[in-house]
This record gives C-alpha cells, sequence and structure tokens, in this order.
C-alpha cells in the first residue's frame, strides 16, 4: 500500500473519530450549561479541545459556533468532516462507494445553511446526528472494506484519537482537584457515553476515583484508554506481522510499554504522581505513538531519507499540525 | 435530430422524440434534479479554477441524448484511425531523421518552435514506437452534415469519465427508452485503457505495474484520475509517492520501495521532471526523465506529442496524412489561416470581425477572439497581438456548429450547439470507445462548450444497427 494512502486512510478515520467525539463533549456541555450560573460555560471546553488560543485571535465572538462551524477553528466539526472528506477524497479509489458517498452526503449537509439552523433551533438533533454519521461511517469502515492493511490503519487513527479524547475529558475532571460535583461527574462519563456503562459496573457509587478507574482501566468498555490501547496493540501488530508481546517497530514498543503499565495500574498510583501529570504522561505517549507509526509506514525508508529531505521535513510538519489538535 | 432543410425528424430520432412527448415538464425537471443530486452526492465534480473556494461542481448533464446512426459512426472510426496513425508517424518522424521537414512539406521553423516541442526527445525510442495512446480529438459538424476535426488533443484529453458516468445516469433515468434503442455499450473503455498501458511496460513477461499519475486532489480532473484508476484496478499515485534510483523509478509504499513500468500521467510535461523542465514543479518526479529515456520506465502519452496540438501543426494534418499514408483524409480540418503566413495574416487582419481567431497553444476556449462578437477594442487588440506574434495565432472562419435539442434552465426545449469528443487508444490496435463526450454550450448561440465557460455535456448513443 503507497504511503501516502495509509496516511490519508489513518487521518480519514481520525477526524471522524474526533468529530464524533466532538459532537458529543458539545452536547453534554451544552445541555448542562442550561442550568448552570457560570457565565463562561463553554470555557472548560475550549480548554479540553485546546483551542482557547484560537478562539481569542478568531473573528467569531459565538463560542457554539466557533466549536462547530468556524473555518478559523481547524478542530470545529465542520472542519473535521471536512479534513476526513479531503482525505477519503485522495483515496477513493481505496475504499467503498458506500463510505464515499454517505461521507461526502454529511459534509455536503454541514457546509449548508440547513446544517447552521438545525443547530440553533434544536442543538441535540444536530449534535446527534453528527454522532449517529459518524457511526455509521464507522460500521461501514467495519463492514465494507477489506480488513486489510489498510483497514488497521483506519482502526490505528482512530483508536489513538478516541484514547486521546478520553483523557482530555479525564483532564477537566482533574480541573476540580478530588472535589468534582456529582453532575460533573456524570457529564464526563456521558462525553464518554460511558454513563450507563459505568452504572452496570459500579451502580451508584459514582465518585472522581470510580469514574477516574472506570474510564482509564475499564477491561471491557470500548472507550476506555486501556481497552483502546489494548486494540492499538494489536492493530499495530497486524500491519508489522510480528507477534503480540514482542515489537519490531517503536509505536509498538511504547504502545506495548503503555498498556502494560495500563494493565497493572490502580487509582492509588495514579495519586501518587496527581491526576493531571499521570494524564499528561499518558497523551505523550499517544503523541509518541502517532509520530512513530508515521516514521516508521509514511516516511521514506531510512536508506534515502536524506536525498529528498524538503519532502520529508514537509511531511513530518503536516503531521505534527494534524496531530496537535 | 431533425433535419436543417426538410424540418422532418430523422429516421433513428423517432422513437425518442416520441417518447419525450410523452413527458411534461415537471417529470423531465424532476429527472434532471435527481440526476445532478446523484451526481454531486457520489463526488461527480470537477475544480473551477480561479475561484477562491476552490469549489466543486458538476458537470452540468443534459437528459436528451444524442443519437448516431452506424453508417455514420463508422465513418468517424475510419477517420479518427487514419488520423491517429498519420500523427504518430509524424511524431515519430520528427524526433527522428525529420524526413518530412526535409521534403519541405512542413518547415522546420513551425516544428521547432511549437511551444510543447520537447528537444530532449530528439532520437529518443519510446516503448512501441507509440507517442499518443490516447487521443480525445473534438469533432463538429458543419452546415452540410460533415464531420470536420477541429482539434487533436494528443496530450491528456480529459472527459472520459464523464462520458462513461452519463451513460450510467441514462440507463437508470430512461431503462425504457434505452433498450428500445440498440446502442453500443462504453463500459469497456477502462479494460481497454489498461491493455493499452500494460502492452508499453517495458518489463515484458513480467506482470506489468501501472500507476496513474495525478496532479492531485485539487486538479480539475482529480475526479476522473481517481475514477479511471478504480475502474483499472491501478493505483493512482502523486509526484511525491513515486521516487527515481539508478533511473528506475519506485513508488513509496508501507512495505518499501516498488518497481513502476508504466505511467499513465495526466500531468503535462512541464511539470513531469524538476530536473528536466520547469524546476519549480512541486507536481513531478526529480529524475524520472532520465527513467524515461533510457527506457526503464513508459509514459501514456509519450513526452512532446503537444507538437500536434498546436494549432498551426494542426492546419497542416491534412497533408502529414498525404505524406506519410499516401491517402486523402477521411475527416476534413475547419479550413485554417495561418498568421505566420504573409498571405494569411493580410486576409485575416482585414477580416477579422468574421474569424475566429485562436492562439495556437491555449486550450479550454481560453486565448480566442470570436470575432462577429468582438468590440472595436477587441479586434484592434487582437490585430496589435497578430501583428507582433504572427507564429502564435490561427483564425478560423465561424462555424456554426450543429445543434442539438436540449433542455434549458427555463425547462423548454431549445437547440444548443454541440460538439463530440470521442477517445481513441492506440496500443496494440487502435480502438475506439463507441460513443464521445458531447458537450453542449448551454447559453443560448454560445458556441463554447469548454466546460469551465457554460458548458454541459449530453449522453451519446452509437446504435448497433
Amino acid at each position: 500500500m503507497l504511503s501516502r494512502v495509509a496516511n490519508s486512510l489513518y487521518w480519514l478515520s481520525r477526524y471522524l473519530e474526533r468529530a464524533e467525539n466532538l459532537a458529543r463533549l458539545v452536547e453534554v456541555n451544552r445541555y448542562e450549561s442550561l442550568d448552570s450560573t457560570d457565565p463562561n460555560p463553554w470555557l472548560p471546553l475550549l480548554y479540553t479541545t485546546c483551542t482557547e488560543k484560537i478562539f481569542r485571535e478568531s473573528k467569531e465572538q459565538d463560542v457554539g459556533m466557533f466549536i462547530s462551524f468556524s473555518e478559523d477553528n481547524p478542530d470545529s466539526i465542520r472542519e473535521c468532516v471536512a479534513h476526513a472528506r479531503e482525505n477519503a477524497r485522495m483515496v477513493r479509489d481505496q475504499i467503498s462507494e458506500e463510505i464515499w458517498r454517505d461521507l461526502n452526503r454529511f459534509h455536503l449537509f454541514i457546509r449548508s445553511e440547513d446544517a447552521v439552523e438545525l443547530w440553533q433551533n434544536q442543538p441535540e438533533t444536530f449534535h446527534r446526528r453528527t454522532i449517529e454519521f459518524c457511526m455509521l461511517l464507522s460500521g461501514l469502515i467495519h463492514a465494507t472494506v477489506l480488513h486489510d492493511e489498510g483497514w488497521h490503519f483506519m482502526q490505528i487513527g482512530k483508536l489513538i484519537e478516541r484514547a486521546d479524547k478520553t483523557t482530555r475529558v479525564l483532564d477537566m475532571l482533574a480541573y476540580y482537584q478530588g472535589i468534582a460535583p456529582r453532575a460533573k461527574l456524570a457529564s464526563a462519563l456521558k462525553s464518554c457515553s460511558a454513563f450507563n456503562a459505568f452504572q452496570a459496573e459500579y451502580r451508584s457509587r459514582i465518585s472522581l476515583d470510580n469514574a477516574m478507574s472506570f474510564l482509564l482501566f475499564s477491561a471491557s468498555f470500548p472507550r476506555s484508554v486501556r481497552f483502546c490501547i489494548q486494540q492499538l496493540d494489536y492493530h499495530l501488530h497486524a500491519v508489522s506481522g510480528s507477534p503480540i508481546g514482542s515489537y519490531t517497530n517503536e509505536a509498538e514498543r511504547i504502545t506495548g510499554s503503555t498498556l502494560a503499565q495500563l494493565n497493572f495500574s490502580s487509582s492509588s498510583n495514579i495519586l501518587q504522581v496527581g491526576y493531571h501529570d499521570y494524564i499528561d504522561s499518558l497523551q505523550k505517549q499517544f503523541n509518541e505513538i502517532g509520530q512513530q507509526v508515521f516514521d516508521t509506514y509514511i516516511l521514506l525508508p531510512l536508506e534515502i531519507r536524506s536525498n529528498t529531505n524538503s519532502e520529508t521535513r514537509r511531511r513530518q510538519n503536516d503531521h505534527q499540525r494534524q496531530q496537535q489538535q | 435530430m431533425f433535419s436543417h432543410t426538410s424540418r422532418k425528424t430523422f429516421p433513428h430520432y423517432k422513437c425518442l422524440h416520441e417518447h419525450y412527448a410523452n413527458y411534461n415538464v415537471a417529470s423531465l425537471s424532476n429527472k434532471q434534479r435527481l440526476i445532478e443530486n446523484t451526481f454531486l452526492e457520489e463526488g461527480i465534480t470537477f475544480t473551477v479554477y480561479g475561484d477562491n473556494q476552490g469549489t466543486e461542481r458538476i458537470f452540468p448533464f443534459d437528459l436528451i441524448p444524442r443519437i448516431i446512426p452506424q453508417k455514420e459512426w463508422q465513418l468517424i472510426e475510419e477517420g479518427l484511425t487514419q488520423r491517429l496513425i498519420a500523427l504518430n508517424l509524424f511524431l515519430h518522424d520528427i524526433y527522428h531523421e525529420g524526413q518530412i521537414i526535409k521534403d519541405q512539406v512542413i518547415p522546420e521553423s513551425v516544428v521547432k518552435t511549437a511551444a510543447h516541442y520537447r528537444p530532449e526527445m530528439q532520437g529518443v525510442k519510446v516503448s512501441r514506437d507509440i507517442y499518443i495512446q490516447i487521443c480525445g480529438t473534438d469533432l463538429i459538424r458543419d452546415d452540410a452534415g460533415n464531420y470536420l476535426c477541429l482539434e487533436d488533443n494528443a496530450r491528456c484529453p480529459s472527459g472520459v469519465s464523464y462520458l462513461l458516468e452519463n451513460r450510467e445516469a441514462m440507463k437508470r433515468a430512461f431503462p425504457n427508452l434505452y433498450s428500445q434503442y440498440r446502442v453500443k455499450p462504453v463500459d469497456n473503455y477502462p479494460d481497454l485503457l489498461l491493455k493499452t498501458l500494460q502492452h508499453l511496460s517495458p518489463r515484458q513477461g513480467h506482470g506489468p505495474v501501472c500507476v496513474l499519475l495525478t496532479p492531485g486532489a485539487y486538479n480539475s480532473a482529480y475526479f476522473e484520475h481517481t475514477f479511471l484508476a478504480r475502474k483499472m484496478g491501478i493505483e493512482i499515485v502523486e509526484g511525491r509517492d513515486l521516487i527515481v534510483l539508478d533511473a528506475y523509478v519506485y513508488m513509496r509504499t508501507t512495505k518499501g520501495l516498488e518497481q513502476v513500468d508504466v505511467i499513465y500521467r495526466r500531468l503535462d510535461d512541464d511539470f513531469l521532471d524538476p530536473l528536466c523542465f520547469r524546476e519549480d514543479s512541486m507536481l513531478g518526479v526529480s529524475g524520472l526523465m532520465e527513467a524515461y529515456m533510457k527506457g526503464n520506465v513508459a509514459l501514456a502519452n509519450a513526452v512532446g506529442t503537444g507538437v500536434a496540438d498546436d494549432k498551426v501543426i494542426y492546419a497542416y494534418v491534412p497533408e502529414i496524412i498525404k505524406y506519410y499514408l499516401d491517402q486523402e483524409p477521411i475527416l476534413q480540418n475547419v479550413p485554417t489561416y495561418l498568421a505566420w503566413r504573409e498571405k494569411d495574416r493580410s486576409y485575416i487582419l482585414s477580416h477579422l470581425d468574421s474569424l475566429v481567431v485562436k492562439s495556437a497553444n491555449e486550450s479550454g476556449g481560453y486565448g480566442m477572439l470570436m470575432g462577429p462578437c468582438a468590440t472595436k477594442k477587441e479586434l484592434q487588440n487582437f490585430a496589435k497581438k497578430i501583428e507582433n506574434e504572427p507564429r502564435n495565432f490561427i483564425a478560423q472562419p465561424v462555424i456554426s456548429l450543429s445543434r442539438h435539442p436540449t433542455i434549458c434552465e427555463d425547462l423548454s426545449i431549445e437547440g444548443r450547439h454541440v460538439d463530440l469528443r470521442p477517445f481513441v487508444l492506440y496500443g496494440d490496435s487502435i480502438e475506439i470507445i463507441s460513443g464521445g463526450l458531447t458537450r453542449v454550450a448551454l447559453n443560448k448561440d454560445s458556441l463554447i462548450v469548454n466546460s469551465s465557460q457554460g458548458g454541459g455535456s449530453k449522453d451519446t448513443w452509437v446504435l448497433n444497427d
């Protein structure tokens, strides 16, 4: 498979995952802000998505518009869908008709005035539709393409993004320094579609400790960090063909070590390090994994890297820019 | 559809005429909207340049197909085949012995000053000695119903994907009408194209690795590039996916490098290789020309075919046919005056307001003057340009293109000007896809059919009878 194609597939599904998480996060936040006395209920959201600075520099006054539609925000829902679609367009010959058609259709919708109108009048419907669309795409990716190398790259992109977003939600909790109100804990869980799953496991014992443990260490909840990294480990090995438990490149090594750490940690370990620092170090590891996947499969093979420095540099810059968002 | 003189419906259009009489305006416009929506949703679009949004538009599609009876088509096929053989012999000749120049059929100065003449290609052997593998000749019909050749498009002709998609759309929208006619299928094109490419492979015996080289997702014809690559089952690559090592071309894959044998390039010569042509090309591949000239990789079309697209060379095609094949041309040219010939030039300058003047090396309907519709100022400007650079201009009488019933914006049906672009492949043998892209000038009285300037297209049915 062409390196560029692998790269596009990776970003195609990573951007879809990003749009989905964003829509869920915004919806939970919006609903909660209806009862809020906080004059700036959207601030934590800008903080979570690392877009505070861009917002301050942007012409857009309305935070909601900024997060959902603004072109200034490279990470707005609309832009994420546009990026996903752009990547899909570059690999149209590699994906199924169904994926392309539905993605393009949603792209056309979300660019239209209808979308903005829907968002203004029935925000919940708008967000739900976005989430449903991303899930549809995820289903199509699962059910209409060969589960071969390209598919594994799509899963890798998705899982890194998902693990990263879960940690960001957790980071929002860390902000409350161990005294997060019950309502905040509930909305954090809902932001990861984890509320019902959490209740099934912990009943009503909702606490910061339990919520953290669940979102980080659950072995069976598909959005927990541990679950994502375990899956990621599998897909990385599927691409390289090396057996699980060993490694042939840096991406596999860091993933394996992160996984071991998650497998054998508990909330008391986190307390020793501090919530924020623990999460911060996880996020750094995810970035490093993303970088190493890129270095291993997308960049030129080592022996000719020196010949085409400009192209190598360009690709590297692109990659880092997108990853940081 | 209707006879120019008697106003009667041509027999091969009778069935269609009756069929459409059954539709009311609303149902037709419904069908049209449905098709246009499908095109948009499937991303069957082209990008308009100069539009800062990089907007993608669909190529407007007209529901009334053009029908060409078998006999008429046969003549077109013979004419195109003859033309393509002659042009290939011509290109081979000028890049080797230059016999046609020595025999004073064409002045050397004209050949060597053609904008797309490539001195680098002098003496280079191209795979199978074929220069133009894919040709998209533009034909028009004059008052008498004769097909005339307007342009040869010997570089990277585009539009074939619209032809194939239009057919799909018509079959979906008018299944009954379609089955009443015995229309020749067109869907074998991707297979034929792939065979044409494989035929060129320098590594015969080894399963040839063919790729399609695109300038990238922002190119106006990008949809077509992915469409063809997908249908042929070959990789679509950008310049940055390829690398040349020791004069062999490889693509960069997640498993390392893979050697490439044939490149169907949808990129002009200028951009192919920054080491050889434009240094600032970000789209090409450094070292590609070296690999090509050593015969380690084949390109389709060959480098340097643009000479044949020069409109001054075009004027010589009838003589080229006579010279190499000793035959009379089956398809005539549009009469052409060459500004660099003194006699022609004074004729052009004194009849400017009744001629179409074209730059020798522009395409897409740019750089031309429609004498009858031009203002005085425009005429003066052009006269000056012609005097300054006579080599770069030609003039032709205004040919009123034939018209075909077309659904207009207000949903009435009126005649609109059309042309026809058939696609010709030169591999093991010459194959012509049965049909072509009929382009239609949607604006009333307009003669310009280019998609970038308000043109649309129709499906073209060649009958089996």
